[in-house]
């Protein structure tokens, strides 16, 4: 198949020499048909989305410190696939666990994110590949090589959770048991990175990766880590695109990476992004960091990165917990009060909210939701508002029990002397019962919120940028790890500080509640 | 007892056949008084006999379910306005029930300034006058926790006074009490009836009901058994279960 963006400059070209653009317009559309029959069934709104977990340099990764600005040879391909075909490159950065959902949920067109073709993956999804690739195995420099992945028996490899290394070692260790030998111990992490760092520590013995994330990994460690086997395996030897089973959508994603092919687009990736291992480096030497790096983390403290990614979970933390305070009053009152069917209602509200893991109520909402209700496919529907619709209703549940226990405590004798003054129940609860249930709530409310904040960072597998997003793709670019932890910590624990003195200072307007503090307030 | 089976409007209160259930059980079994302004009434009985049931009733915190209360000639129902009523009526607790998260000044004005609307200077201008007459007017900017028991008292009664009620409930304002605190409270309750406020008031003190009480109420299982002045009460009751309680009282 020919392409009609490339077609059609060719034509141009040479019709236009022999002057005749009439005819060129007539030959054109003769040539190339409708274009909205070449489109792929996934480019909607004149965009190509796609899905990618930035952090496996050099295919997908952040390039620099602005997290937003993703780079690497998934990504030019993917931009070169936008331009073929007359469409807006969207690119959605999130977990890998979070790829696939996306894409069954319609919220991405296609995944590419150095994913290997696989079998048990084209059951659910097509896949189309574009890059050659070998899965190799990879330990500290000096490592003695192997001769199979027989030779890993008793030792310990380190794999990314989600991708398929995983049965890779299961399979390798039935085989190893039928031989009376000792099992390898597989340990999984959630980024590329991650698994590296267990390798660099020493951890762990090895990690099982593909070549061309090694290339770039060797360059950047200085030397630490080589190659200790590269076995041939079948399920390992592309890296394709998936998208949502459909032949003609495949058919023409194939066509366009042919296209790309014949080019020698691919190849010149391939230079550019130094996969091809004689090629020119386009990143700069640098030395493994063996110890802490004072300028380094200085600067990571203080890079706009991290100060958006702080205030992004900020943000996104205050807002969650203030509507859970909002939600859960009327919630805490109705529960308190006498019985009624709402209030059965409301006591499984609070059960479900306060079972179910944060984490899955986050994917759930942003996963599953979209596909009972197709409107929150729709763009307005953000991670950061799915994150805060979530963290709400959680954070709700446990925000009702606390204020039930607070108006618990405040004496019935109370509501009884304001009613006889003659006070409405909407006075006495606003300048009666609340002030007091305000000061028993106030230390488990703060505490609540603190642990919110932290749980903010499990929002990142729904790609919202947070801080410790932010941490993990700049620790996956640059691999100064303790740097980058220290510099979120330090963002962490400034925050948290930051309530707890907030929490004294309100306290010290509930010293009427202490005989020894209490200050007449004349 | 009134005889009348009318109630009689030209007294500050009557109560004709006053009826109270809690589900099923009897709480107040067909009561009937009549009690002039600024009279000081006292109701005794032994625990459980309804009487705190009894009060609630005359500002609706506990609404009577059939019989007659009436209140300067207005029958008091379901219609009535509560805010008016409680206004009227004011109401001091066994345990004061002060507001602990504000000043004895702002407990003073809180419900003037919310349900009266009196603007602030004029509310604590009155409740200074009234904190005066109680005795603590200096203790006006602490909080109810820096205070003894029997300041605390005082503070609830000025804080009931501050709505200008013309009858006050009391609910065994002196248990929690000493002596020379009781002495403090039994002044300022003479104090209100000379200003024409008339004064209930349910107590275990023996010694203090003879000291304020123009009649005594007798109330047992729910009943009024006896209504008559403290000498005639405490040295001739008419009934064997006065008598019985007096008795008790005595001894312990
Ligand atoms: N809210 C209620 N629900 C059901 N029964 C109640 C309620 N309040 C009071 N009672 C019952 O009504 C009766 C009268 O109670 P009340 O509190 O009026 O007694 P009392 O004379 O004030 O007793 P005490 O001297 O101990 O204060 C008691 O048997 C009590 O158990
Ligand atoms: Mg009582």
């Amino acid at each position: 198949m020919i392409f009609c963006g490339q077609h059609k400059t060719y034509l141009h070209r040479v019709l236009m020499r022999i002057g005749a653009v009439a005819t060129a317009v007539t030959l054109y559309s003769l040539s190339c048909p409708a274009q909205a029959e070449e489109l792929p069934s996934f480019a909607t709104d004149g965009q190509l989305t796609a899905c990618t977990n930035p952090t496996l340099p050099p295919m997908t990764f952040v390039n620099g410190a602005d997290t937003s600005a993703v780079a690497g040879f998934d990504i030019d391909v993917t931009r070169e696939l936008a331009r073929m075909w007359h469409l807006k490159p969207v690119i959605t950065t999130m977990d890998f666990e979070g790829m696939f959902p996306s894409l069954a949920s319609e919220r991405c067109g296609i995944v590419i994110s150095g994913v290997l073709r696989q079998t048990g993956r084209e059951k659910n999804y097509d896949a189309v590949p574009y890059l050659d690739s070998s899965i190799v195995v990879i330990a500290k420099s000096g490592t003695p090589k192997i001769a199979s992945l027989s030779d890993l028996a008793g030792q310990s490899v380190a794999v990314e959770t989600g991708t398929s290394y995983e049965a890779l070692i299961e399979k390798e260790n039935k085989v190893l048991a039928s031989q009376g030998r000792p099992a390898i111990q597989l340990q999984m992490y959630p980024s590329e990175d991650q698994v590296i760092q267990q390798v660099l520590i020493g951890r762990v013995h090895a990690l099982i990766s593909q070549d061309v994330e090694v290339f770039f990994r060797q360059k950047q460690l200085g030397g630490k880590v080589s190659i200790i086997l590269t076995p041939d395996n079948p399920d390992f030897r592309e890296f394709a695109i998936y998208l949502r089973k459909n032949a003609h959508d495949k058919a023409l994603l194939q066509a366009a990476i042919s296209d790309m092919k014949q080019r020698g687009l691919l190849e010149q990736l391939s230079h550019k992004w130094g996969i091809s291992d004689q090629e020119a480096q386009v990143f700069s030497e640098q030395n493994a960091p063996s110890a802490f790096s004072v300028p380094v983390f200085v600067s990571a403290l203080t890079s706009a990165a991290f100060l958006k990614g702080a205030a992004l979970t900020l943000i996104v933390a205050v807002l969650s917990h203030l509507t859970a305070i909002l939600i859960s009053i009327p919630v805490a009152l109705k529960l308190n009060g006498p019985r009624s069917p709402l209030q059965m209602f409301l006591t499984a509200y609070v059960g479900v909210f306060r079972g179910a893991p944060t984490l899955l109520q986050l994917l759930f909402i942003w996963n599953a939701l979209p596909q009972f209700f197709p409107i929150f496919r729709e763009s307005w529907f953000t991670p950061f508002l799915a994150t805060w619709i979530s963290l709400s209703i959680n954070e709700s549940a446990y925000q009702v029990e606390i204020n039930r226990a607070a108006l618990r405590a405040v004496d019935s004798g109370q509501l009884l002397a304001a009613e006889a003054l003659g006070m409405k129940k909407s006075v006495i609860y606003r300048h009666v019962i609340f002030p007091q249930a305000l000061r028993i709530a106030l230390p488990p409310t703060i505490n609540d919120f603190i642990s919110l904040l932290k749980t903010t960072s499990l929002a990142s597998v729904i790609s919202l940028q947070e801080l410790l997003a932010v941490t993990q793709i700049q620790v996956a670019r640059t691999f100064q790890f303790t740097e980058y932890y220290s510099a979120a910590l330090v963002w962490y624990l400034a925050m948290v500080f930051f309530f707890l003195y907030l929490q004294k200072r309100i306290e010290r307007r509930f010293s009427w509640a202490d005989r020894n503090e209490a200050t007449a307030n004349g | 007892m009134a005889d009348e089976l009318l109630p009689n409007p030209s007294k500050r209160i009557s109560i004709r056949n006053l009826n109270k259930f809690y589900k099923d059980f009897l709480a107040l079994d067909r009561l009937n008084i009549d009690i002039e302004r600024g009279e000081k009434i006292v109701i005794l009985g032994p625990s459980g006999s309804g009487k705190s049931t009894f009060i609630r009733c005359f500002n609706r915190i506990e609404p009577h379910d059939s019989g007659v209360l009436m209140i300067d000639g207005k029958v008091i129902d379901d219609k009535t306005d509560l805010t008016a009523l409680r206004g009227n009526v004011g109401m001091v607790f066994q345990n004061y029930n002060l507001f602990p998260h504000l000043s004895v000044l702002d407990n003073c004005t809180l419900a003037p300034r919310l349900v009266r609307k009196t603007p602030r200077a004029d509310a604590e201008a009155a409740a200074h006058r009234y904190l005066t007459q109680v005795g603590i007017d200096e203790q006006a900017a602490k909080y109810p926790i820096q205070l003894s028991g029997g300041q605390q008292q005082r503070a609830a009664i000025a804080r009931a006074l501050c709505m200008n009620p013309e009858i006050i409930l009391f609910d065994e304002p002196t248990a929690a009490l000493d002596p020379e605190a009781i002495a403090g409270i039994v002044s300022i309750i003479q104090d209100l009836a000379a200003q024409e406020i008339t004064t209930i008031c349910v107590t275990h003190e023996m010694g203090f009901a003879r000291r304020i009480a123009d009649r005594i109420v007798f109330m047992d299982k729910g009943s009024i058994l006896e209504i008559a002045p403290p000498e005639e009460f405490f040295t001739t009751p008419q009934t064997d279960r006065a008598l019985a309680f007096l008795n008790q009282m005595i001894h312990f």
